[in-house]
């Protein structure tokens, strides 16, 4: 009875004293938890790997040499590619085909007359040579890449590391034409600002000369991977990154990867997996609200009619990939043996992929937008290195692992990212969409003009891009 | 939130819509109208004034020194990629096994011995609707009194040949020599499908199955035949149904190794998602559901490994098969990986894709030599694109039914298993459906005792019903 006749202001004070603070603690610890687990990035493991022949030795450490490396021909090899032009059996085409059925066979035929009497392979070689190569052995195989430096750095600049990767059927050689002005922009009448680049630009391994990986499994993470310890190998901790197609997944991983080392990510496609019910029900307001749903006018521009443009166009421009992703090797054997195969095969994507109306077109439209002379090197990086399976398995090894292709987009993005969105590029992400991965995009500019092979094509529109790019995460 | 309750209000309206649907679906039954004969022309340029040549030539294979040199050559000069360690064939055709094959096809392999072994069978010419169609056309050597050949005509497909039928064709024009009993004996016409083999490719778009079907009828009616049985798979299955849709007066009975249906509905998704729960409700058999299920993997996820050719050449034939018509290893590569997978699944995780197991190098090799000599790879893959182009289901001939008696015999190993369930609702008339016990997708190369026996039987059970009941 003593207890029940406490005073009952005193039982609350004490009761207050002790649950008040209690429960703030409580409460306040509850909220500091979930604060931090949003704010904590989840970033992907960075794993090891062994891409060697055979086993893996377990003694020694593997050189790190960065070895110089020039571009070789030889009359032989000249000669042998001569000979199997010569020895095309060429299939003629339905009336009326253009580009209907692939690659028109009248239209190649002047491409090969081209391809054996008037281009200069020892002369493209020489252009190859122009930038520095060098070769280094990365998890037991050796990766290619270009190294350019500024010649030229006005005092007290600082100049940006730029890693810049490639896609299929590209090459580093697609860079070429970009990297002047980027490395040089004030000479090549681009606002001389304060954004200088060196430029890197390697070669997936099994694409162009750096080595085929000799073990199963190698996909963009492993890819990014190797590209962190190239970067690593060269002294950089903090550069920035840029690429489409693989390069945009490549590049995604490693801004997934290690976060810290990445200043900033500029990509000129955008490629996101399947989003689920939600998604669909906003596509399809989205055809008649786009401003509902969060498109823009030229969002909706680019993304609708959506079956047209998303889901017929896609089926139809997709057949290469497929059999990429589940029969590489065999699809590759004969391009690997017909030089007019492979050219057929690759320069078909340089059309279609550049402008679709182009495949109305006897010709493909593919000399409209490039010289013979470019489409031909790019081929012959390809057909010289033997690189065109090793290349699409490379289709098979990240579609098997991840068929959505959902670039582990449950990890979100958080670097700066600017996107630079072409007008003719194969599907288009709009904004609101990118946003749920890339969190962090500070730059998403519409490109007046230009398809799938930006730098190629465009150099000078997305030299610009990534320039502001960087010049507004220069600033943050 | 505003996207969430829309979205409740939207996903209702689908479900009533599909609910609609699923009634009308449910409750409509197919057409029974004909299929019209497709006529056209597919020569070169104008179609000429004068009337078409229909003289019937004979024709023979012929190899020259040339042909071979330049083959060789090829086969020398050969760039092999090294496959990754342990992939079998995985990821393809093996390039180890393939030198193997190559070397054997450069040393072994006796082409000329096999072009007289083509030759063996008389083979024809004629030109219809403006193209030269290849055939062979095999009588049987004695007749029993007053018995009468039935003719039946054979399509192949793709990556096939009328070689397929090489060692199916003794078996039914003279069964008694094979112990198999004379009570029908037939006289085999093997046409090749216009740009495959040695008939000439149309130079005109539009060329698909129904084109092929009414090509193969003028055929039949040319070559003197009023009523005529058909034989197929893979394409051959295609070409044949139209064939049957087109003149069911004129086709007595259609023999399929292969019957897929391509109007799926919502009830081959229920059956799909329940069959292996409750099979006779969906009137599945113990061995359907023993072929078709695990789903995932017996089913989508078979299509989506194995389609990707179909994909690409359905899509962009002329780019896919070019390199392929200048490299004769390619060309093995791409067609022997078929051979591989579609005979037996369970080969891609060998070595050398089990390829000698039920064939010999010599058969692989002579119907790669065809496809090679001819140059005829890239338009056997057009054929992909003008029937699927406008997407799987949508045509015409999809839709309607098939009344001609239908013998189905369903191989184990055939790529997508089709249950009799599924297949009654197009061919209305099936008199037999027979699970065999071995084989798979190339039924008249692997096993051609076992395809000659249900083809007889078939046509045992038609020409009794026949007899007493009038169409």
């Amino acid at each position: 009875n003593t207890i029940s006749c406490l005073p009952r202001s005193f039982e609350y004070s004490q009761k207050n004293a002790v649950l008040v603070p209690a429960a703030a603690l409580g409460v306040g610890g509850m909220l500091l938890y979930w604060l931090r687990s949003g704010r904590k990035i989840k970033t992907i493991d960075m794993g090891d790997g062994w891409w060697g022949s055979g086993e893996r030795p377990l003694k020694g450490k593997e050189d790190e040499s960065i070895r110089p490396f020039k571009i070789e021909t030889s009359d032989k090899e000249i000669e042998d590619l001569h000979r199997r032009l010569d020895h095309f059996r060429f299939t003629p085409h339905v009336e009326g085909a253009a580009f209907h059925y692939g690659f028109n066979s009248s239209y190649l035929r002047k491409v090969v007359a081209y391809w054996r009497n008037q281009f200069d392979w020892r002369k493209q070689v020489e252009v190859l040579n122009k930038y520095p190569h060098f070769h280094t052995t990365i998890e037991g195989i050796d990766i290619h890449f270009i190294h350019v430096k500024p010649s030229y750095v006005p005092h007290g600049r600082a100049v940006q590391p730029l890693l810049m990767v490639h896609g299929w059927p590209g090459s580093f050689y697609e860079f070429y034409k970009i990297i002047p002005l980027l490395t040089e922009p004030a000479r090549h009448g681009l606002n001389e600002g304060d954004v200088v680049f060196e430029v890197i630009c390697p070669s997936i391994p099994g694409y162009g000369f750096s080595e085929a990986p000799h073990q199963k499994g190698f996909d963009s993470i492993a890819t990014a991977r190797i590209f962190h310890k190239l970067m690593n190998r060269l002294g950089f901790k903090e550069y920035y990154l840029q690429g489409g197609d693989w390069g945009s997944r490549i590049t995604t991983n490693m801004a997934q990867m290690l976060p810290q080392s990445v200043k900033g990510l500029h990509l000129n496609g955008v490629f996101m997996g399947k989003q689920g019910l939600g998604r669909m029900i906003c596509i399809m307001l989205g055809a008649y609200v786009p401003w509902l749903v969060g498109l823009s006018r030229e969002d909706a521009r680019l993304f609708y009619p959506f079956m047209q443009k998303n889901v017929y166009d896609i089926l139809r421009e997709s057949g290469y990939l497929h059999i990429q992703a589940t029969k590489p090797d065999t699809a590759g054997c004969g391009l690997n043996d017909s030089p007019v195969g492979l050219a057929a095969y690759i320069l078909e994507k340089f059309s279609t992929w550049t402008d679709k109306s182009f495949l109305h077109k006897d010709d493909g439209g593919l000399e409209s937008k490039y010289s013979l002379d470019e489409l031909l090197t790019n081929v012959m990086i390809y057909w010289m290195t033997s690189s065109i399976v090793s290349s699409m398995r490379y289709y098979k090894e990240n579609f098997s692992k991840d068929p959505n292709l959902n670039a582990y987009s449950g990890y979100g993005i958080y670097v700066p990212t600017g996107v630079a969105a072409f007008p003719q590029e194969i599907i288009h992400t709009p904004r609101v969409w990118a946003k749920d991965v890339y969190r962090n995009i500070i730059s998403y500019s519409y490109m007046p003009r230009g398809g799938h092979f930006a730098a190629f094509e465009e150099p000078k529109l997305l030299a610009q891009d990534i320039m502001q790019f960087v010049r507004k995460v220069e600033q943050l | 939130e505003f996207c969430s309750s829309l979205a409740g209000i939207m996903l209702l309206e689908v479900f009533l819509v599909l609910g609609t649907l699923l009634i009308y679906f449910l409750f409509s039954k197919k057409k029974e109208e004909t299929l019209p004969f497709k006529d056209g022309w597919w020569g070169k340029g104008q179609k000429p004034v004068t009337q078409e040549d229909t003289s019937v030539r004979p024709f023979k294979v012929e190899t020259t020194e040339e042909e071979l040199s330049d083959l060789f050559r090829r086969l020398d000069q050969a760039r092999f990629t090294e496959p990754l360690e342990n992939s079998c064939f995985h990821y393809g055709t093996n390039s180890m096994h393939l030198r193997k094959v190559v070397s054997y096809w450069k040393n072994q392999f006796n082409w000329k011995k096999q072009v007289e072994i083509l030759n063996k069978y008389p083979q024809f010419k004629t030109k219809i609707q403006g193209i030269d169609i290849h055939f062979v056309h095999v009588k049987p050597p004695r007749l029993p009194e007053g018995q009468a050949a039935k003719p039946l005509l054979m399509v192949h497909g793709w990556p096939g040949s009328f070689y397929e039928f090489y060692k199916i064709i003794p078996l039914l024009t003279d069964p008694a020599s094979h112990g198999l009993g004379d009570e029908h004996i037939f006289e085999v016409i093997c046409p090749s499908i216009p740009g495959y083999g040695f008939s000439e490719a149309p130079h005109k778009k539009d060329f698909n199955s129904v084109s092929a079907a009414s090509v193969f009828y003028e055929l039949m009616l040319r070559l003197g035949f009023n009523e005529f049985y058909t034989q197929g798979g893979d394409w051959g299955w295609l070409i044949c149904t139209n064939l049957a849709q087109i003149a069911p007066n004129h086709v007595k009975g259609l023999h399929l190794n292969m019957a897929s249906v391509s109007k799926l509905g919502l009830t081959h998704l229920l059956s799909v998602l329940l069959g292996r729960y409750f099979p006779g409700l969906f009137g599945f058999q113990d061995e359907d559901v023993r072929r078709m299920f695990p789903f995932l993997k017996k089913g989508l996820y078979r299509i989506l490994s194995e389609s990707g050719y179909a994909h690409i050449q359905a899509t962009k034939p002329d780019t896919v098969g070019c390199g392929l018509n200048d490299s004769p290893v390619g060309l093995a590569a791409y067609i022997l990986e078929k051979f591989s997978s579609w005979t037996d699944m369970e080969f891609q995780n060998l070595e050398d894709g089990g390829l000698e197991r039920k064939f010999s190098l010599d058969d692989l090799l002579t119907n790669v030599m065809i496809y090679w000599v001819s140059g005829c790879i890239v338009s056997s893959m057009r054929f992909y694109k003008e029937n699927l182009q406008k997407g799987i289901g949508t045509q015409k001939h999809e839709k309607l039914t098939v009344q001609v008696p239908t013998g189905i015999a369903s191989f184990p190993n055939e790529i997508l298993h089709t249950p009799q369930a599924w297949a009654k609702k197009k061919y209305t008339n099936i008199v037999s459906f027979h699970f065999m016990p071995r084989g798979g997708h190339f039924a008249a190369f692997e096993e051609p005792e076992l395809l000659a026996k249900d083809i007889l039987q078939f046509v045992g059970k038609v020409e009794k019903e026949q007899l007493w009941k009038k169409k």
